[in-house]
């Protein structure tokens, strides 16, 4: 490593160097950090942050500003972590990446150069836009960090009225925790229904029709004009209604947006749309330079679209792929974000969506469920699950179902329980292991083992290709993906090659084993690893669970002695045999629905002059 | 009657649960086993691996798998089976000491 340094500082005046840079102190940064240090003891691992606190649970920063936690409750990891790990833990603000020279220029004129660099700076909120009219009152808040959620909480006792703006997740969790102060709400949505991009009517009808219940006046099809203010503090919200709201505090809970300001300060561009476009390795175009968390925009592996992904989940299992990436133990197999998930508590309603349940894909089905005290809705292909939507009194064992579609488990024994919400994950994924390992041996075929994966440096031309391409698994297929007009224009559809692809994949058996083989079995067998074909690289399509279907048909186990052998107390699970069926032999949907995208209506903005 | 459920969940799963786990302390809050201050941090990291505590250890044994931390969590994770998880660390340590 002294080498290295005393490379970089001849290029450049740098007088701090880390093996791995990390910048940011989110879960993303950190926890990439963690991994490192346990996949690379020996580097140094350096975090640079302008935050003045460790690294928090964020998520939860609602029950913190409710009263519910202590301050000391918020962190992530134990207090000393950093210590313990052996991170260097700096406190700067990185002013822009000297990409050539591998350094950065910090604030107050320091350079700190990198081996590997981490760009993990997160998200800022979308706060009310600059010409609002009394945006700077006291009592306007932005929530997004602590400070936020810490003025929020002082200011909670003296607070009658609130208005909350903004049609997400996060304003109705910020809703229900001023319910439960006891704080009348004003709610404000731009459109007509409640989380349109991830909820269809029915289910952003039932969430509306609850919060009305719980007493917060819905204003459906509102914006805010001004903020009336008296004394320089918030009396109330003028809307397009011509209609004002008094309130004590307004709250803007209008998303948020990557912060790519490092990705425009760089000196070779790092390429940025919505979020800062990286591989399934989270590389950047840029060599040694990675980015996670909220500010990466990675490959949707349903869609194939590029998107920002800004959940706690995503950007722990980002970081800890980047860590991979960065010190050489990247494997396709084991690091996978999947698909996207999200679950949240909307007061006494359980929330969850993984995967695409609204997204309109051909071949798929969409099967719903409605009864008084629960909706659920799925995308099912064949005998696999594509998306999954839930609304309930209970939140169904959510990571199990993101596996289902993740390792593309077959769901045909238990639509109807998915559906119905009674779904026994830990029993079904038992007697699915358990039925795997029994074809094992009763078939006497046992899985080619993929050949342990090498990571080798990608020519620099080639990583500053963006998109970057995609190598899919041998038993992954390509689906023919429907366009719609109702869909962004930022998910492609498949090329023509990508279509004969798929013509000549429908008619292979199935000879690879499942994913989740793959990584139960990872030792070198005999049937040795080199025949595996190697996936070819492709962009732009839809990758769909498989285009094979697999039927359950009983046959007699094999003859066994009278000895109490290993399978002698065993039930007997039925073996199962293979056969190719082309996805053109999928039957329609039968009562398929159509997509109800959310309305994005805006009324007529009418500015006006106030008196304040 | 009673129906026969699985406590336990996989290494790989209780190690996704641990990850997914957004530190909201719901599911300690309803604990009726919980005696003593207890951060989730802590009980998190202890879960999947390291020394354990003294007063993990305790809350580990004083667990009786009632459940009751498993509907509070908001994003549908299963603290119950992390706590057998910790159990089962628990008593390997045991063996080992």
């Amino acid at each position: 490593m002294s080498e290295k340094t005393a490379i970089v500082s001849s290029l450049a005046p740098v007088s701090e160097y880390g093996d791995i840079v990390i910048i940011g102190n989110g879960i993303a940064g950190l926890t990439a950090a963690i991994e490192a240090r346990r996949l690379a003891p020996a580097t140094s691992i350096v975090i640079i942050s302008e935050q003045c606190h460790p690294t928090i649970h964020t998520p939860a920063l609602k029950q913190f500003a409710l009263g519910r936690l202590a301050q000391e409750q918020l962190l992530a990891y134990p207090a000393g972590t950093e210590r313990s790990q052996r991170i260097h833990v700096v406190n700067a603000r990185v002013e822009g990446i000297n990409a050539q020279g591998k350094y950065l220029y910090l604030q107050g004129g320091r350079c700190f150069g990198y081996g590997s660099l981490l760009i993990a700076t997160g998200s800022r909120p979308n706060s009310f836009p600059a010409d609002l009219p009394g945006r700077d009152f006291d009592g306007v808040l932005t929530l997004h960090n602590l400070h936020d959620y810490l003025d929020l909480r002082r200011r909670l006792p003296e607070v009658e009225e609130a208005v909350v703006i903004g049609g997400g997740a996060h304003a109705i969790e910020t809703i229900m925790a001023l319910r439960h102060h006891g704080i009348a709400v004003h709610w404000l949505i731009r459109g007509e229904l409640f989380l349109s991009k991830m909820l269809d009517r029915t289910a952003s009808e039932i969430v509306l029709a609850h919060v009305r219940h719980l007493g917060v006046k819905v204003y459906t099809r509102t914006e805010a004009l001004g903020i009336v203010g008296r004394v320089g503090s918030a009396i109330g919200v003028v809307t397009n209604h011509q209609k004002m709201i008094p309130c004590q505090l307004v709250l803007a809970c209008t998303g948020t947006s990557p912060v790519m300001t490092l990705a425009e300060r760089c000196t070779i561009p790092i390429t940025h749309r919505q979020g800062i476009l990286v591989d399934e390795q989270f590389r950047t175009n840029v060599p040694d330079i990675y980015a996670a968390g909220d500010v990466a925009a990675y490959k949707d592996p349903q869609t194939g679209a590029y998107d920002t992904h800004a959940q706690w989940y995503a950007a722990v299992q980002q970081g800890r792929i980047a860590a991979a990436a960065i010190t050489g133990h990247y494997d396709p197999d084991a690091h996978a974000v999947g698909v996207s998930w999200h679950a949240t508590h909307l007061g006494e309603i359980c929330l969850l969506t993984v995967g695409s349940p609204l997204l309109p894909i051909r071949g798929a089905a969409m099967l719903s469920d409605k009864s008084k005290r629960r909706y659920s809705r799925m995308a099912v292909a064949g005998d696999r699950l594509v998306g999954y939507l839930s609304l309930g009194q209970t939140q169904p064992d959510s990571l199990a179902i993101k596996r289902l579609i993740d390792e593309h488990i077959s769901i045909r024994s238990i639509k109807g329980a998915l559906l119905k919400g009674s779904f026994d994950a830990r029993k079904y994924l038992s007697d699915y292991q358990s039925q795997t390992m029994q074809q094992l041996v009763t078939s006497g075929k046992l899985p080619a083992i993929a050949p342990p994966r090498r990571i080798t440096p990608v020519p620099s031309l080639l990583r500053r290709v963006i998109p970057v391409v995609q190598h899919t698994t041998p038993h992954a297929a390509r689906w023919q993906w429907q366009p719609s007009e109702k869909l962004p224009a930022s998910i492609p559809a498949p090329a023509d090659s990508d279509m004969d692809i798929q013509q000549n994949r429908q008619t292979e058996p199935l000879e690879e084993p499942s994913p989740f083989m793959l990584r139960v079995y990872e030792q070198q067998t005999i049937h040795g690893g080199d025949d595996v074909p190697q996936p070819e690289p492709v962009t732009g399509e839809v990758v769909v669970p498989a285009e094979k279907i697999v039927e359950s048909i009983l046959v007699p186990l094999p003859a066994r002695s009278n000895s109490r052998g290993l399978w002698s107390y065993s039930r007997k699970l039925p073996a199962v045999q293979v056969t190719a069926a082309s996805m053109d032999k999928t039957p329609q949907p039968q009562g398929a629905e159509e997509q109800t995208g959310g309305t994005t209506d805006k009324a007529p903005a009418v500015r006006v002059n106030f008196l304040l | 009657m009673l129906k026969a459920t699985l406590l336990h969940k996989t290494g790989p799963q209780i190690v996704q649960e641990i990850h997914a786990c957004i530190g909201c302390n719901e599911c300690l809050l309803v604990c009726p086993a919980l005696a003593e201050p207890l951060t989730i941090d802590i009980l998190n990291r202890e879960t999947v691996g390291g020394h354990i505590s003294p007063a993990v250890a305790r809350f580990a044994r004083s667990c009786t798998q009632c459940g009751a931390c498993v509907a509070p969590c908001p994003v549908g994770l299963h603290r119950d089976a992390m706590m057998m998880w910790l159990k089962l660390r628990l008593w390997r340590s045991a063996q080992e000491n």
